[in-house]
C-alpha cells in the first residue's frame, strides 16, 4: 500500500504505517503443518494431548481444530498435529509422540498451509481462513485513526500537513525539514521547528559571510541529482535525509544534530516548563501522599493537567523521520506521526527502519503518510528555487 | 521516562564488526587501565545525575587521552526526554569548537578522533547522533535491552557503506563499539534509582514495589 505512489496523487490521503510490512492479504507467509482428520469424539483427548506435546508455539493465532460441514451439512473436523520438520513427509518427519498418536488414534495425515503471522487487518484474516482458520485480534492500543479518520479529522489532519510543508519550503527558501507538535483535543500548535543544521538566521540575514552556504547547497544539489526521485520535495536538504553530511557546510551558526523534530521537543519542553514552572519533582514519599490524598490537593490541583510530556500530542514532518528524530519521539512520548515524503536514505519508520515496530521499546506511538496533491509542493518548490530535478 | 529497570549486566563485551577477540570476565583487565579510569569519571557523572533526582547515566568524551567533555541526564530538570548525557556533553562539544571558530569540516575531524564512555549502551536516539557525527569508537557499561542502538534492538554503530567512494568523506561511517566495561556498578546505580521510585514518570498502573 505505501509505495504504489509512482502516479502523482490527486486527492488527500492518510495512510497508515503499520508495525510490520504489509503483505497483500492473498500473499502472507504461510508455514507447513501436518493435519488429520479425526473423529469428533476424539476432538477432546487429541487436543489436550497435542498442546502438551507439540504446542503452537510461535502460531498462537493458528486454531488448532478446523471445522468444515461435507456434503449433507454433516460436520468433519481436522486437526494440526505439528510443524513439518525438513521436506520429507514420511513418518520419520514426525516426532515420536505424535507418531504414537497417529498410530492409536488411527489417523490419515495431510499436509496443511497456515498463515505465518497474525492477520493485522479484517481483510488479511478473511484471507487467512481460507487456508486454516486462524483468530483475529484488533490491535489492543486504541490510538485513533489507525482504524480510519472522520472527515473533519481528515480535514485537520490535511490543514496541518499544509502548515507544515509551508514552513519546510518557506523558512530559509530552501527545503529543509519541518517538525509541528499538535495537541488534536484542541487542534492547538504546541510547537513548531525547522532544521536547525544550517542555521536560519544566518542564512536568512544573509550573514554568511563568504557565500560558502550556497557552496554546500551546491553540492547537496548535485548528490541530489544522482538519486533523483520523483519526490515532491525533491532539492531538500532536510538534515533527516542528510544526518551525515553537516560537515559538508561551512559557516554561520550550525549544529549537526538539531533535525527539526529535535528542535520542536526542545520548544515544547520550554514552553511546559514556562507554563508549570512550579512544578518540581517531587520526593517519593511526597508523591506518594499526594496519590494517596485523591492527587488534588492544594496547590497540585494543575499537575494532573500538565501534560507528561507529550503525551496525546500529534506531530508532523516534512519528511520521515530519521533513527534520531524517531527515537526522541519516542522518548517524549508522542502519540501519533503524520509525515509527508518518505525517506528512503536514513528513514526509520518503514524506510531503512522500522522502530514503530520495535516491541522492546516502552511507548509507541502510530504512524501516517499524508499524500497532499503534487502541485501544492510543485509551486512551493519552485518558488524556492530549489526544485534541482525541476 | 527512560526506564532502565531492564538493563542487563553484560557479561562479556557485545561483538563489534572491527572487534578485538572477545574477552570473558577474568581477561577483563587486559583493557588498558585507562578504560577504566575513563569509565570511572563516567560513572561519577551518572552518581550526579542520580544525586539530582535524575536517570543515573554518565558519559565523557576523551580526545588524544584527554577528557574534553562530561554529561550526565537532565531530563527531569528539563522536561525533554532526550536530553541524554551524550547529548549534554555533544552539544557542549560543538559550542566549544564553534566559538574558537573551528568549521564543521574541523569539528567533524575532532569527532572522528573521539572516544565516548558512557555508563549505559547508548540508545537508538544517541547511537544515530554518534554515527552522523562519525565519532572513532565508544566503551559502554551494562546493555540496553529494550533501547539499545549499539547492537541490543538496533546496530547503528555498524556501517554498511555501499556508497560510491566520491560520497565516503560525508557518508556512515560506524564506530568501533564494545560493552560491558564495569557494568555492575552502572546497573547498581540505576537500580539504586528504581527502588527509590522515578519521581517524573507516570503515574504506574501498578503500585511500585514496596521494600522494607
Amino acid at each position: 500500500m505505501e509505495n504504489t505512489e509512482s502516479v502523482l496523487p490527486q486527492v488527500c490521503k492518510i495512510i497508515h504505517i503499520p508495525e510490520k510490512p504489509s503483505f497483500l492479504p492473498h500473499l502472507q507467509p504461510t508455514v507447513n503443518m501436518l493435519a488429520s482428520v479425526i473423529e469428533p469424539k476424539d476432538a477432546n483427548t487429541l487436543v489436550r494431548k497435542l498442546n502438551k506435546i507439540a504446542p503452537l508455539e510461535n502460531l498462537q493465532h493458528v486454531k488448532r481444530v478446523q471445522k468444515k460441514s461435507i456434503d449433507g451439512g454433516k460436520p468433519q473436523l481436522s486437526l494440526l498435529l505439528c510443524m513439518i520438520v525438513g521436506n520429507d513427509c514420511g513418518d520419520d518427519c514426525m516426532p515420536y509422540e505424535i507418531l504414537e498418536l497417529v498410530k492409536s488414534f488411527q489417523l490419515s495425515t495431510f499436509i496443511t498451509k497456515v498463515c505465518k503471522y497474525a492477520a493485522t487487518s479484517k481483510e488479511e484474516w478473511d484471507e487467512q481462513c481460507k487456508l486454516w482458520p486462524t483468530s483475529y485480534h484488533p490491535p489492543t492500543y486504541n490510538i485513533s485513526g489507525i482504524t480510519g479518520f472522520s472527515e473533519e479529522e481528515s480535514q485537520s489532519v490535511f490543514s496541518f500537513m499544509r502548515h507544515t510543508i509551508n514552513l519546510a519550503t518557506s523558512s530559509i527558501g530552501q527545503v529543509v525539514n519541518a517538525a509541528v507538535i499538535v495537541d488534536p483535543s484542541t487542534k492547538q500548535v504546541i510547537a513548531s521547528a525547522c532544521d536547525q543544521v544550517i542555521s536560519s538566521v544566518s542564512l536568512a540575514n544573509g550573514v554568511s559571510k563568504d557565500g560558502s552556504c550556497s557552496n554546500y547547497l551546491e553540492n547537496l544539489k548535485a548528490s541530489n541529482l544522482e538519486n533523483q526521485q520523483t519526490s515532491l520535495l525533491d532539492g531538500s536538504i532536510s538534515a533527516c535525509v542528510h544526518p551525515w553530511q553537516w560537515a559538508l557546510r561551512s559557516s554561520g551558526c550550525w549544529h549537526p544534530l538539531r533535525h527539526a523534530a529535535i528542535v520542536a521537543i526542545e520548544y515544547s519542553a520550554a514552553r511546559d516548563l514556562q507554563l508549570f514552572p512550579d512544578h518540581k519533582a517531587l520526593s517519593p514519599l511526597k508523591r506518594q501522599k499526594i496519590e494517596e490524598s485523591g492527587f488534588h490537593s492544594n496547590g497540585h490541583s494543575y499537575q494532573s493537567l500538565r501534560p507528561y510530556l507529550c503525551t496525546g500530542y500529534d506531530i508532523y514532518l516534512a519528511w520521515e523521520p530519521c533513527a534520531m528524530c524517531a527515537m526522541a519521539l519516542v522518548h517524549q512520548r508522542v502519540r501519533r506521526i503524520f509525515f509527508c515524503s518518505p525517506n528512503s536514505s536514513a528513514g526509520a519508520l518503514g524506510s531503512v527502519h522500522r522502530l514503530q515496530g520495535e516491541r522492546s521499546l516502552n511507548h509507541h506511538y502510530a504512524v501516517f503518510r499524508v499524500i497532499l496533491p503534487e502541485k501544492v509542493f510543485r509551486n512551493k518548490v519552485v518558488d524556492g528555487k530549489t526544485s534541482g530535478s525541476g | 521516562m527512560e526506564d532502565f529497570s531492564h538493563t542487563k549486566n553484560v557479561e562479556q563485551p557485545v561483538p563489534t564488526p572491527a572487534n578485538f577477540a572477545v574477552l570473558n570476565n577474568n581477561q577483563m583487565t587486559s583493557y588498558a587501565k585507562e578504560t577504566f579510569e575513563f569509565m570511572k569519571l563516567a560513572l561519577e557523572q551518572a552518581n550526579d545525575a542520580l544525586a539530582n533526582l535524575e536517570v543515573p547515566v554518565g558519559c565523557v568524551f576523551v580526545e588524544d587521552g584527554e577528557v574534553i567533555a562530561s554529561g550526565r541526564n537532565r531530563t527531569t530538570e528539563t522536561r525533554n526526554a532526550t536530553r541524554h548525557a551524550e547529548m549534554e556533553a555533544i552539544d557542549f562539544l560543538v559550542q566549544q569548537w564553534q566559538k574558537n571558530g573551528l568549521s564543521p569540516l574541523e569539528v567533524s575531524e575532532r569527532f572522528s578522533k573521539c572516544t565516548l564512555y558512557v555508563t549505559c549502551e547508548p540508545c537508538i536516539m544517541c547511537a544515530a547522533a554518534l554515527s552522523y557525527l562519525g565519532i572513532k569508537e565508544a566503551y559502554y557499561g551494562c546493555a540496553n535491552d529494550k533501547f539499545g542502538g549499539c547492537g541490543s534492538v538496533l546496530s547503528l554503530h555498524t556501517s554498511n557503506s555501499n556508497l560510491p567512494t566520491s560520497e565516503l568523506a560525508s557518508s556512515k561511517k560506524g564506530f568501533k563499539c564494545t560493552g560491558g566495561i564495569m557494568a555492575s556498578e552502572a546497573v547498581s546505580l540505576l537500580r539504586s534509582f528504581y527502588e527509590q521510585g522515578n519521581p517524573n514518570a507516570p503515574k504506574p498502573h501498578r503500585p511500585l514495589k514496596q521494600h522494607v
